[in-house]
Parts: C-alpha cells; sequence; structure tokens
C-alpha cells in the first residue's frame, strides 16, 4: 500500500516534471551563448520606472532568479522636464506553474529594484546645500516589487532549443520614500494602499 | 502553426494588459517626479480662494485665522489638526507657510491636500524649499499654483511670496522684489496688509543680496500687521530688525501646535497659540 502511494507520488512528480518546459531535459548547450548575453528583453510602463522603459535581463537558477537593466523615458509633459532613468532589478520567482502546453503562471515575483534620474529640474548643484541638508537623494530611489507574470510558450530558439517565452507582468512596487512616509506616520496618516504603484510589462526570451 | 498559436496568445494578453492598464491607471506613476493628478488636486490655490470669496467677510469684521507652516511628511499630525481646527468657530481659513511636502513630489502634496479638505474652512499655501526640491517647483505650480501671488479678504492683503533664494542658488530672483515692491505698496482697496513667506528673511537660506532689500521695503510697506513664515518649526513673535516691523513664525505640524491670529483696525492683533 506504501509502495503503491509513493508510485503514485512519483507519477504525479513526473507527469508535473513533464508538463513544465523542458528546459532542464533538453539541456541546452548554454556554452554556445557569451556569457554577457542577456537571456530577454523586457519593455514596461509604469513603476516610477519611466512611461516607457526597455531593457534586457539574465536569469539564473532556471530561470528563479533574474536581473533587468532598463533604460526609461518621461516626457516633460509630465514630470515638468524629460527624465531618462537607469534602473536595475533583482527578482526571485519560486514558483512556476504550468496551465496547458503554452502557458505557465508565475503566482509570485518578488525583488526590488534601485533606479536613477537624469532630468530633474532642481537638481543638487555644488555648494547648493551643506552636506545633510536634505538627508534623501532626488534622484536616486529604490523600493520593493512584488508582481506576478503570465508565460506563452512558443517554439524553441533554434540555437538553444529552448522554448521561447513572452511574458506579461505586473508589479506593485513603492519607493525609499514614500515608505518613509508611512513609516514615520504609525497612527494611520497614511495608508498602504497610498504608498502603491503599478507596473506593467513585456519579457520576451530570444 | 506554432506562430499563429503565438500570435492569439500575444492578442489575448494585449487585451488582457490594456483592462488591467484602465484600472490602474492612477498607480502606474512614471516617476517620483511624475505630477499627473486628477483634476480635483490640480489648481487648489485657485479653488480654494474661490470657496474664501464665496463666504466674504463683513466690511469692517474682525478677520481671524489658523497660521500653521510644515506639513512635511507629518500626516498622523495634519488629521488631528484637521480635528481641532474643525472644532473652531469664527475661523475664516488656515494657512500653511510652506513644505508642503518633504520631497516636492506630487503625490505628497496631494496626501496632505487630503488631509486639509477635510476642514471646514479653505486654506491656503505658500511654497517652501522642500516643495522646490526635484521638479517640486513645477509640481507645486500644478498641484497649488502661482509662486508669487497675493488675494484681498476681511479688509486684508495678503501677499504670499516665494522667498527660497537657496532653491535657486542665490540667483537674485527669489524674492522676487520687482513683483514684491508694487503688491506691498498697493493695498488694492484693503485697510492693511499682511506678507506670508517661508523662509525668513534672518535666516541662512535667504538670499542674502536680497535680505536688505527685503527688510526694508517691509519696513515702508504701508499698514503691515506682520511679516509671517515657517520654515523653523518653531513658535516666534518678535521684531529683530528693531524697525517696527513683526515677524511671526509658525510651528510645523510637528510641534503640535497652531496659531489662531486675529487681525482688525489699522494693523491690530492678536495671536493665540493652540495645542492639539
Amino acid at each position: 500500500m506504501k509502495n503503491l502511494l509513493l508510485m503514485a507520488l512519483l507519477l504525479a512528480a513526473g507527469a508535473v516534471r513533464a508538463a513544465t518546459p523542458p528546459d532542464s531535459a533538453l539541456a541546452p548547450p548554454r556554452a554556445a551563448r557569451p556569457w554577457y548575453r542577456p537571456g530577454h528583453l523586457a519593455l514596461q510602463t509604469g513603476g516610477g520606472l519611466g512611461m516607457v522603459a526597455a531593457g534586457a535581463g539574465y536569469e539564473y537558477s532556471k530561470g528563479r532568479l533574474e536581473t533587468d537593466i532598463l533604460l526609461g523615458y518621461v516626457p516633460k509633459r509630465f514630470a515638468s522636464s524629460t527624465l531618462s532613468l537607469a534602473s536595475v532589478k533583482f527578482l526571485y520567482s519560486p514558483f512556476r506553474l504550468p496551465v496547458g502546453e503554452k502557458l505557465q503562471v508565475v503566482p509570485i515575483t518578488v525583488g526590488a529594484y534601485f533606479s536613477y534620474t537624469h532630468g530633474t529640474i532642481n537638481d543638487e548643484l555644488k555648494g547648493q546645500y551643506s552636506s545633510d541638508y536634505y538627508w534623501f537623494s532626488t534622484d536616486t530611489r529604490y523600493g520593493p516589487l512584488l508582481g506576478s507574470r503570465l508565460t506563452l510558450l512558443a517554439a524553441p530558439v533554434a540555437a538553444t532549443g529552448q522554448p521561447r517565452k513572452l511574458s506579461f507582468y505586473y508589479e506593485l512596487g513603492s519607493n525609499d520614500l514614500y515608505l518613509a512616509s508611512y513609516l514615520n506616520n504609525r497612527n494611520g496618516g497614511l495608508g498602504i494602499g497610498q504608498l502603491l504603484t503599478l507596473a506593467l510589462g513585456l519579457k520576451a526570451d530570444f | 502553426m506554432h506562430f499563429s498559436s503565438f500570435l492569439r496568445g500575444l492578442g489575448r494578453a494585449v487585451t488582457l494588459l490594456a483592462l488591467l492598464g484602465l484600472a490602474g491607471c492612477e498607480l502606474i506613476e512614471f516617476s517620483p517626479n511624475d505630477h499627473r493628478v486628477p483634476e480635483e488636486f490640480t489648481n487648489l490655490t485657485e479653488k480654494n480662494l474661490a470657496k474664501l470669496q464665496a463666504r466674504p467677510l463683513a466690511p469692517g469684521d474682525t478677520l481671524r485665522f489658523v497660521f500653521t507652516g510644515d506639513s512635511q511628511q507629518f500626516y498622523d499630525e495634519a488629521k488631528d489638526l484637521v480635528s481641532s481646527v474643525n472644532q473652531l468657530s469664527g475661523i475664516s481659513f488656515l494657512v500653511v507657510a510652506g513644505d508642503i511636502s518633504d520631497f516636492g513630489l506630487a503625490r505628497e502634496m496631494r496626501w496632505v491636500d487630503e488631509k486639509l479638505r477635510r476642514l471646514n474652512v479653505p486654506y491656503v499655501t505658500v511654497v517652501g524649499n522642500h516643495d522646490q526640491v526635484g521638479n517640486g517647483r513645477e509640481t507645486y505650480q500644478h498641484i497649488f499654483g502661482a509662486l508669487n501671488y497675493s488675494f484681498v479678504y476681511g479688509d486684508t492683503k495678503f501677499t504670499m511670496v516665494d522667498t527660497n533664494g537657496r532653491e535657486y542658488n542665490f540667483d537674485g530672483t527669489a524674492p522676487d522684489m520687482p513683483w514684491l515692491r508694487p503688491q506691498l505698496n498697493h493695498l488694492d482697496g484693503a485697510r492693511r496688509q499682511v506678507v506670508i513667506c517661508h523662509v525668513p528673511p534672518t535666516n541662512d537660506d535667504f538670499d542674502p543680496a536680497l535680505r536688505t532689500p527685503y527688510v526694508q521695503a517691509l519696513s515702508e510697506a504701508p499698514n503691515l500687521v506682520f511679516e509671517m513664515n515657517g520654515h523653523n518649526h518653531s513658535f516666534a513673535i518678535s521684531q529683530p530688525y528693531n524697525d517696527g516691523v513683526t515677524y511671526v513664525n509658525s510651528d510645523a505640524f510637528s510641534e503640535r501646535h497652531y496659531m489662531v491670529v486675529t487681525v482688525w483696525g489699522d494693523k491690530q492683533f492678536r495671536i493665540k497659540r493652540v495645542a492639539f
């Protein structure tokens, strides 16, 4: 009886593994690509990283860990000056749930970002303020991210044999200044919802 | 075959993305410097002055208003201040003497407005140095309005002036003396006048080249009740230049005090400090 149960579990596990993309089964010749070649391209809006932000990213640990590097743009009409943003995101997605043959859901992605904004108007000039006049930086932001994504699997990339993936993601985030404002008001002065930003984006393997 | 199903999936996902986009539009912030806010959070100065003018004071009546400053990041206190001020009667409006925000960001200005719009009376602001950090100066103008403006209410002309010289690298434009002088010389039909700014001339953040001209212009202004400012986060009433001009410094929201200011006659006043 015990053995039967164990066998059933093993079978089930096997079935799950079979349904997940064959990125381990069809062991891709990773070495065929130079180490610096990004694994995916990304395009997003919002999240405090640009009206449009585009970039590339790397995956490690079977895609559970990612680093994305984005360049963002905000037109003058939305921020009073044209802003360019350089951002880096570190993301961890512990699970992937297969939904049919061509679809995966990544229910949770947690992460953090750093961003640097170029182009603000009253940017600190040398000697404008004494040190620590303002305790915060106007240009450097960082904050947490929490999101999910939906991945479509398509025909494998010829060079690697890996399935081509196109993912749609959202990320709820905040930044150090909003969080500081929240933490300095512990009697309900601000609600968590008031701190949130949303990013919507696309990621494509190539 | 694969490609067409890929495209179909893409189409479906794009639709989903568009729907999500509509729902979360307000959350999709392009940058913390992104100043897009719903229309109800723009041009607040103009809107609040219109509310004020809709409740005129009878000619010759004593004018009473609440004076405070530096709401920056003090949201718990803002909530309590509003409850306290709403218990007062005979108040015409409330003034925040600058530093509405801490980081010059639109969200902060909106958060403060979300508290202060619950007052039973309108409120007006003058721009502070923190409101000018980064793209804050432009954000302040989008959300509140002019950096320099004046209005007449209850026989009193109020002149609100940007004195945050350090934020302009002391380039000689703040305070804008060519704008300020005629404002001080013409009472626009009022009996007396009050000047309100953020950085007082006694402070290191006031443009040193404009200190003397500013102080001089105030000392010559007809029926000036007093000059009011914020920035120091502490209550003070003094005549630092011994020229007959009284300077009133507000508490910050964090100090949990505001002032109830009463003015009458040519330049009579009484100030009561209230804890909340």
